[in-house]
């Protein structure tokens, strides 16, 4: 036969078979050529699939609204004017704008549509509306949230500067800047600690560093919408691959997270003893090749004592970066502990 | 010529058997489309979700909704349209697949979301490549799901593009389905 022929014969015996029960599948199909048979068997198994039943919403929204500079100058959001589009990411973009009377703003927006859930939305609303009260002078000041048209916004205070990343990435940092800056990031983390808001994506990114030196650390409370961290493996289960949009994360994440446990301020104290880690060795105590070498490394590897990659690095603060990295959260000191221990070391030098 | 006019005249032409046409009207449909679905974000009224078939029937309605557009015109509209739409739907998917992260002074960490969007974006490439195959064995079934899918129409809008019973097209896109996600390797969750 013609694979034309054979075609016919399949699309035929396939919707003969689909509303028959199971054993009578069995005789309609018995006279077909073995060829044939097999594909309608094979076809029969897979129908029922609920896979592609609707148009793909999300991404022709995502089409329309997430156009780079979807927002352009001049623009409203709140009472706030867009100027200039800073950065787009997976879930909205930050723009740098003004308030009417000049003052500069960051302004994120996140789009709707590109949150997981509803209960993720509502979540954000309060994070933002906590993190509004935060503040300090280590801490990137929230000025309002809101709704808006193009979706939910966060209204910061601008910050000039580079991220920790940058700063990291532009060579070793010396012992007194490295005190300097670890005390400004523990002080951020104490503030907010003590007013029980949680950071929960601690990690160079979220951190800017000013021209003149201070320390600012981002998106207190707003990280992490989805709660606990998942590992998802590509959408078609194909490679296995752990999404590249984790692995910058992976990095700084405690072992309970990875165990799909509640943060907790505990939590947030490791992500920061493995960047000021990384900060004073030059070498990011979990490195790994791969996202699963990274896993292992924060499960099991032994941390090597700061001071035996850098020379120089005093007994106190090897202790201390060894305690804020210790697998078990209740050894780990608090944030206020770790700024005591920073401030009572700098006295002394 | 003003884009309504030439639009409308390519569908005519290409309703009397003339192929060139088609080629000709694809990348105005396509650039329509686009500049439609940006135009839509900045405009007044900002719905949260937008429907691929509601882009596609406000540009008809605007292209080729003109008194002299016939019934003809309007099913040669929607057969281009769902084409330009996938393709569109497809280039956006890859572009986000592959879409530069963001490395300005902020950096979202709201990223950390896994969004329905990339989901959607891996199905349609899936989707996209699968139909590919699907169409050099059966050129009727991948316009049918080409409709159905990319342009969002319903089982009666698709008869009416393809000038084929609504029968034809259930048991088409049943098919289709079928085969196209035993070929995706057992489809979705």
């Amino acid at each position: 036969m013609s694979p034309q022929a054979d075609w016919e014969e399949i699309e035929r015996l396939f919707h003969a078979a689909i509303d028959l029960p199971v054993d009578e599948r069995q005789a309609l199909l018995a006279s077909a050529s073995a060829p044939v048979r097999a594909e309608v068997e094979s076809l029969l198994k897979a129908d029922g699939e609920t896979f592609f039943a609707a148009p793909p919403a999300h991404l022709a929204a995502d089409l329309v609204e997430h156009q780079p500079g979807a927002l352009t100058a001049g623009q409203r959001i709140g009472k706030y004017e867009i100027e200039s589009l800073i950065t787009i990411g997976g879930m909205g973009e930050v723009y740098r704008a003004h308030d009417p009377s000049g003052i500069p703003v960051a302004l994120k927006i996140l789009r709707r549509h590109l949150v997981a859930s509803p209960h993720a939305v509502a979540r954000f609303e309060t994070e933002a509306r906590a993190a509004s009260a935060l503040h300090h002078p280590n801490i990137v000041t929230v000025l309002e949230s809101g709704d808006s048209p193009a979706g939910m916004f966060i209204a910061m205070e601008w910050v000039e500067g580079r991220t920790f990343r940058e700063t990291l990435n532009a060579g070793a940092v010396d012992a007194a800047q490295a005190l300097d800056w670890a005390r400004q990031a523990a002080r951020a983390l104490a503030a907010a600690h003590a007013a029980e808001i949680l950071h929960r994506d601690i990690k160079p990114e979220n951190i800017i560093i000013r021209p003149d030196g201070v320390l600012k650390v981002l998106d207190f409370g707003l990280a992490r919408l989805a709660g606990p961290v998942r590992l998802e493996m590509n959408s078609r289960g194909a490679s296995g691959t752990i999404s590249g949009t984790l692995s910058g994360t992976l990095l700084y994440m405690s072992p309970e997270i990875f165990r799909g446990e509640v943060a907790s301020s505990a939590a947030d104290v490791f992500s920061l003893g493995a960047l000021l880690y990384e900060m004073w060795t030059g070498q990011h105590p979990f490195a790994g090749e791969t996202p699963l070498d990274v896993f292992e490394a924060i499960e099991c590897r032994p941390v090597a004592a700061p001071s035996t990659l850098r020379a120089g690095i005093p007994p106190e603060i090897d202790a201390l970066l060894l305690r804020m990295l210790d697998r078990d959260p209740a050894l780990r000191p608090a944030a206020d502990e770790v700024c005591g221990v920073l401030n009572r070391f700098s006295a002394k030098t | 010529m003003n884009p309504e006019g030439e639009i409308t005249g390519l569908l005519t032409a290409w309703g009397k058997g003339d192929q060139n046409a088609l080629n000709e009207l694809m990348p105005l449909v396509y650039n329509e489309l686009h500049r439609m679905a940006r135009r839509a974000w900045s405009g007044q009224n900002q719905g949260h979700t937008l429907q691929p078939t509601a882009l596609i029937n406000e540009a008809y309605l605007k292209l080729a909704g003109s008194a002299n557009a016939s019934f003809q015109d309007r099913r040669h509209f929607f057969a281009v349209a769902c084409t330009a739409m996938r393709q569109i739907l497809v280039n956006h998917a890859k572009s986000r697949q592959t879409g530069k992260r963001g490395n300005g002074q902020f950096v979202l960490s709201l990223d950390e979301v896994q969004p329905a969007v990339n989901q959607e974006a891996a199905e349609v490439v899936a989707l996209h490549e699968a139909l590919e195959r699907l169409q050099a064995i059966d050129e009727r079934k991948s316009r049918v799901v080409e409709m159905r899918y990319f342009g969002g129409l319903s089982i009666e809008e698709t008869a009416e593009a393809l000038g084929v019973s609504v029968i034809t097209v259930n048991r088409d896109w049943r098919l289709a389905r079928t085969w196209l996600i035993r070929e995706m390797g057992g489809g979705g969750s």
